[in-house]
Parts: structure tokens; sequence; C-alpha cells
């Protein structure tokens, strides 16, 4: 048995032997929800806020579409379309990398103007709850 | 993702410039020739197509389904009977009573960015769901709220200008500070247009000119027509005079969204 960086105790037998797939899998969604919580982090030192609650929400409307950085705005008007999405799904939609989207949707979720959910593994962001009708 | 339909967004700088215009003929000259098309009046601050139309009253406006208080399919209206053609044509209408003006210019930020939820989903229900082929959204001019969810819910904008100096400054303008900023895939549509275009030479020329100067393709040159004006918006050009120069036109600009060459 050894230990990781990030404290998951793992077997020889599980890194090398029968179950490596499963075993990279998890060492990659460790990795995606620390490299999150860093987002988060830096983006809270930036605006100077110290917990996440205290952004307000801000109404993804296509007024602040217009005054996003381009990059943002591709993120947001992807999870617009899609009404629901992993950073995986906007990934493919922008032909961005799984983990740039990631951080671009985290960041967006700190702004305001996205939500996010985690239902499993998997972390959802939207642009709110609320039925469209 | 297959796309079973398309989404066009009719707008432009200024007003006058032809949207209605374009949107109404288009839309016929599509149902004519055996598409399902529904045309959306989004231009809630100067609805057109219920007095077009000639109704008063209808179940559900536009508005109710952008205030989320009923569904799509309560606000079409099928006028698919004023076609003669194999297709269909609905048509969603916008309340042109002062009432209602008021109070969706009086909207705010949430409500709007509900309004673009709601008419994103329109891709699902109407073009994946309700089988259509086309969605024509018909706007206000400039940088309005509704003009600016209905160019960020379409596929193809399709913008209608003039020669006049502000109009061509203004069009500039939103192509690089909005169309672009939305990657959306603009065509140019020049209305009212006083040059000689009855060789092919002046209008390959002035084509030339119009793509130099806004840098995006042209779909079409429209002449100033005097019996477009004379008709003062009382019946389908593409429908009743399908012969008519005008109607040709928009034969054209059809045929090219077809088969996707603009």
């Amino acid at each position: 048995m050894c230990k990781t960086l990030w404290g998951a105790r793992v077997t020889k037998q599980e890194i090398v032997g029968r179950k490596p797939l499963k075993v990279l899998e998890k060492i990659r969604e460790n990795l995606e929800r620390l490299n999150e919580k860093m987002e988060i982090m830096i983006e809270l030192q930036k605006r100077d806020k110290k917990d996440v609650q205290l952004l307000p929400d801000a109404p993804l409307d296509v007024m602040t579409l217009l005054s996003m950085p381009d990059h943002l705005r591709k993120t947001a008007m992807t999870v617009c379309r899609l009404g629901r999405a992993t950073a995986e799904e906007v990934a493919q939609q922008t032909r961005r990398a799984r983990a740039v989207e990631s951080g671009y949707l985290n960041q967006l979720v700190i702004m305001g103007h996205l939500k996010k959910e985690r239902k499993g593994r998997k972390a959802y962001f939207y642009v709110e709850k609320e039925d469209q009708g | 993702m297959i796309i079973l339909g398309k989404i066009m967004a009719v707008h432009s700088y200024k007003g006058g410039t032809g949207k209605t215009l374009v949107s109404i003929n288009l839309a016929a000259t599509f149902a004519r020739d055996g598409k399902k098309i529904c045309l959306m009046d989004l231009d809630f601050r100067a609805p057109s197509l219920a007095t077009f139309f000639g109704f008063a009253k209808v179940e559900c406006w536009l508005n109710d389904y952008l205030n989320g208080t009923c569904k799509i399919d309560k606000v079409l209206v099928d006028l698919s009977d004023r076609i003669n053609g194999e297709g269909r044509l609905f048509v969603g209408l916008a309340n042109p009573s002062t009432e209602a003006i008021r109070d969706m210019s009086a909207k705010d930020r949430k409500w709007e960015m509900r309004a673009l939820g709601r008419l994103l989903a329109l891709r699902n229900s109407l073009l994946d769901d309700g089988g259509f082929d086309y969605l024509i959204f018909d706007t206000s001019p400039g940088l309005q709220y509704s003009s600016i969810n209905a160019v960020v819910s379409a596929d193809l904008v399709i913008v209608a200008t003039t020669f006049d100096k502000s109009d061509v400054e203004g069009t500039k303008r939103m192509l690089r500070e909005l169309y672009d900023l939305f990657e959306k895939k603009t065509d140019i549509v020049v209305n009212k247009v006083l040059h000689d275009v009855s060789s092919k030479s002046g209008k390959t020329d002035l084509q030339n000119k119009i793509k130099e100067m806004y840098q995006v393709p042209v779909i079409s040159i429209i002449p100033c027509f005097c019996d477009v004006a004379r008709a003062e918006g009382t019946f389908i050009f593409a429908q009743e005079k399908p012969e008519h120069p005008f109607a040709k036109i928009v034969n054209e600009i059809a045929d090219k969204i077809e088969n996707n060459s603009v």
C-alpha cells in the first residue's frame, strides 16, 4: 500500500496490475477537483473575497455576455445553448481542452453567472434552475 | 449533433430597411416551396405582423410565451391556407397594444435572461420536435435586448441595410461589435438600391463594393421598387406577384439559404 500526493491509498497491484485505468481515472478526478478548488481560490483572491457564498447572482443576459472577455463568452454561450452541461460537454462544443473549460466554468460560477451542481462524479453547470417554459 | 432546421434572425441597425418585408416574403417563399416555416415577430417595440396578417386578438402572443405564461404551441397561428403550395406557414405574433409595448420595454435583465432561454428552447421544441424547417425572427432595429436575444439564438443573421451613410456606419459597427462577438454567420441584404444593377457586370461590381465595405457575404441587392412602396404592406409579393422582380430576388435568397451557399 502506498499513499499518493493527494492522500488516496492505492495498492501497487492497483497501479500496475488489473485496474490501472480505474486508478488513473480516480487520479484524474481528484486532480480535477483540486484544480477546481484552486480556480475558486484564485478567483476569490482576485476579487478580495473570502467565501464563494458572498458573491451575488449576476444575470447572464446578452448585455453581460457582450461585456465579457471572448474566452468566457464562448463558454457562457455554450452553456446557454446546452442548458446544462459538464466541462467535458462544453469542451466538445468549443473544441478547447476540458481542463481549460473547467477553469472558465468555475470562474463563471464565482462571478455569479452560472450555477454548479455535483451529481456523483460529474459536475453540471447551468444558467439557472428555473423552468424555461 | 444533427441540426434538423435553421433559425434566421433578420436584423438591421436602423428602422425602415425592409426587415419585415424580407422576413414575410422569405417565409412565404419557403412555405410555397414545401417547407414548414415559423415566422416570429420579435419587434416588441413596433409589432407589425399582427396588423399585416389581420389579427386583433389571438389565443396567446409571443409576449406571453416569453413571460412564461403559455407554451409555444398556443402562440403559433397556422396560416398555411393563405399559401399556394404544399408547405406550412405558422406565425408567432407580438402584441401590438400600447400597454404590451410599454410592458415589454420595462423588462429587467433577469427577465431578458429568461427570455433568451425561452428563445433558445425553440430549437428543441420547434426545429427538432415540431419538424419545422426554418424559424425566421423579424427583429427590432439596433441594439435592443429582444433583438440581441434573437441574434444570439439564430444560426444565421440576415442584416438588412441601405446606402444611407449612418446606416452603413452603424451596420459596420454592429458587424464588429455584435455579430462577430457572438461568432454569428452573417449575410447582408442591401435594400432600396438606386444604382443600375440591370446588367450582370453592374450587379457584380456593386456586390464586390458592398462585400469590400462590410467584409461579409452579400446575399442580395434589392433595387428600390416603387411597386413595393405602392403596395403599402397589404399583400405578400412572393405569394400574389411571384413574377415580380422583387419576388424573384427573394426566391434567389431562399435558394441560397437552402443550398447553404451564403
